[in-house]
């Protein structure tokens, strides 16, 4: 190959690998970036309703696995009128998550069947499916262009679940920041309807993983919002698999 | 027991900055008022305040250390007076400070062991749960059943989608069942003059042993369950004096042999919830019977509703007198409606109405909390029936209750 046509291959491939104009190839790069085997968070939420009453809680998240495939436990910690409340979610690449919440009061945990998880998650403004991972392999994208947030460049990418997937969603609209790869901005549609948008603020590098450390989501059915802030970000911490059952759950 | 208790307090205290280490409690204030007073009953309000210190501490990974402390006062003469801690939770009366949990659960890859005083809850249903043998009931006011902790060593043993539940019990709990001077205990007119004396129960001597297989998968979820051990209500023995009117009944506890099964299945628009149970007795020396439920589940929004029938199949009668607890709660629909206002405040709903119409509960309530700690809850018990009917006996006991709670 003489010199100059391999110079234009080159280029040809470096500009591919730093705009990939395929939506797929942009979603599997930040799956693939945001991978960690483990992962640990204390989170502060303020739930603001349409009264503008503030409700304050804490929680601790943890995580075990790979993104999509992945075992998490969320409980909350403060504050006391709801301390224990527990999440278990089992993520499955090709399916829906298995769910299911602990109550202390009432000594018996409860399975969260798929029509219910368009539920308000305990008060806040994340539904149950908000809490599960989203595995690319369970949807379809599509580039819309490219745009420009506070944030920074980003592309526009749509996602609509593919029939094997249950969702309340018909369709997300995706902010993805090129220079980072890194997730920015969900809005979820119900039919043309925006009912939530999910943004991820004040990002990050923590143990070379791109982390929003603040999370603001909007109820746009109620007028209601939750902020989410993160603290003591962990990742890849030695975590054994016996916590991320139901038994373990309930202690 | 005490001096454990001691030691496990003053090892929680010289940890309390330990990592690992979590509390939570509550105090709570509760007041009823009754809509009428009852022959064996004067009084129209009670009250009762309740104290639950509950500390949690992790030394190792795989050590964690719970206990969970409780007192109560109260104004009716349902909670002793006396001081002294609690373990066995056998009295008549509600202990004054008792031991709820005091257990180590100890956890090796799939494998968890759970040491001592602690609470024990199978099955699937809401209602009523007739595989729940290690759980026995405070059924002092029948329709506010709290659930006893029992003395035990559980393994669990998990892999993939199944779990293995192994439960030894060496110490009998027994469920706690209406005191005879009091509304809860229903003297038919004929006998209302008699004098009721309680001879003393027989307890158990030997042990009782339990296994859970459950499996949960994508579509579903189920379990089996067996049970080798006593019924904790009673069979009450009771003989009538007419010459010196004197009722006498000596509480024993029948040989218990259970079989048990439980399944959820959530589909597309309702998650079907069912749980069976077939109560056989070795000795017989109680009825045999299989006790059922089947119940409709469905989230709209933030309404949570539960639709369900409690059944009951009898194949042998025994000739004893057993105090009915949950099977007087069996051959009946009932539902439930939860429904949450906002993140601080929820109306909730619970209905029962037997099958032939003899009697009925409607309990309409409404909680809310105020800031981090505090919680106000009112309801209405609303409760109908014929005479004849173990729930209907109560039509007299209709109640309102408030209740105020602190936790921490």
């Amino acid at each position: 190959m003489n010199k100059p046509l391999c110079a234009l291959a080159l280029l040809a491939w470096h500009a591919s690998a730093a705009y990939p104009q395929d939506a797929r190839q942009i979603m599997t790069e930040v799956q693939n970036r945001a991978q960690s085997k483990s992962e640990h968070y204390e989170g502060s939420l303020e739930v603001i309703n349409a009264s503008q009453k503030i409700s304050k809680k804490r929680w601790a998240y943890d995580r075990l696995g790979v993104y999509g495939n992945s075992k998490s436990e969320l409980r909350f910690i403060a504050p006391p009128d709801v301390k224990g409340v527990a999440l278990l979610v089992i993520n499955h690449p090709e399916r829906a998550s298995d769910q299911w919440m602990w109550i202390p009061a009432e000594e018996r945990d409860r399975r969260i069947a798929l029509q219910d998880r368009s539920t308000r998650f305990f008060g806040t403004d994340f539904s149950f499916e908000d809490l599960e991972e989203r595995d690319i392999d369970q949807y379809d994208f599509k580039l819309l262009g490219d745009d420009k947030l506070d944030e920074g460049d980003c592309w526009k990418i749509e996602s609509r679940p593919k029939e094997s997937k249950t969702s309340q969603y018909t369709s997300s609209l995706l902010w993805v920041r090129k220079d980072r790869y890194f997730l920015v901005r969900t809005d979820n549609f119900i039919k043309d309807r925006l009912v939530r948008q999910i943004a991820y603020r004040d990002v990050e590098s923590i143990d070379g993983i791109w982390t929003a450390l603040s999370v603001a989501v909007v109820d746009f059915t109620r007028n209601s919002r939750t902020m989410l802030s993160l603290e003591k970000v962990k990742y890849n911490l030695p975590v054994k698999g016996g916590q991320f059952t139901r038994e373990s759950f309930r202690q | 027991m005490s001096r454990l208790l001691v030691v496990f307090v003053w090892a929680v205290g010289l940890t309390v900055h330990a990592q690992g280490f979590s509390q939570r409690g509550f105090v709570e204030m509760n007041g009823n008022l009754y809509t009428q007073i009852v022959p064996n009953d004067s009084a129209y309000g009670t009250g009762e305040g309740r104290f639950r210190y509950e500390p949690k501490w992790q030394p190792q990974t795989w050590l964690t250390l719970n206990a969970s402390l409780e007192a109560r006062l109260d104004t009716h003469h349902q909670n002793s007076r006396s001081l002294q801690v609690d373990w066995m939770d056998r009295s008549l009366l509600r202990p004054a400070v008792s031991v709820r949990q005091l257990s180590a659960v100890l956890k090796r890859d799939n494998l968890t062991m759970a040491l001592g005083k602690q609470s024990i809850r199978w099955g699937e249903a809401d209602f009523l749960n007739p595989t729940d043998r290690f759980a026995p009931k405070d059924l002092l006011t029948i329709v506010d059943q709290e659930v006893l902790p029992v003395t035990a060593a559980r393994l669990t043993y998990t892999l993939g989608n199944n779990a293995l539940n192994l439960v030894w019990q060496p110490l009998f709990t027994p469920g706690r069942i209406p005191l005879v001077n009091q509304r809860w205990t229903f003297i038919p007119e004929a006998f209302s003059q008699f004098d009721v004396q309680n001879l003393g129960s027989n307890f158990p001597g030997r042990s009782s042993f339990g296994a859970r297989w459950s499996r949960t998968s994508a579509g579903y979820e189920w379990s089996l369950s067996y049970y080798d051990g006593f019924n904790y209500l009673p069979s009450l023995n009771a003989s009538v004096d007419a010459t010196l009117a004197r009722i006498s009944y000596s509480p024993s506890y029948p040989a218990l042999r259970l079989y048990g099964a439980d399944f959820a299945v959530p589909l597309p628009l309702l998650t079907l919830k069912g749980e069976s149970a077939y109560y056989t007795s070795p000795k017989n020396q109680q009825d045999e019977y299989l006790l059922y439920v089947l119940q409709l589940e469905r989230q709209i929004h933030e309404m949570r509703l539960i639709f369900g029938y409690a059944g009951e199949v009898v194949t042998a009668h025994a000739q004893t007198q057993q105090f009915p607890g949950e099977r007087g709660f069996a051959r009946a629909v009932f539902g439930q409606v939860h429904y949450t206002l906002d993140s601080n405040r929820a109306l909730t709903l619970d209905v029962f109405v037997r099958q032939n119409g003899e009697s009925a509960i409607l309990r309409p309530g409404y909680s809310q909390s105020f800031g981090d700690h505090w919680r106000a809850t009112v309801s209405f018990t609303w409760l109908s029936g014929d005479a004849r009917d173990f729930v209907g006996q109560y039509h007299r006991n209709s109640f309102a209750t408030a209740g105020l709670r602190y936790s921490f």
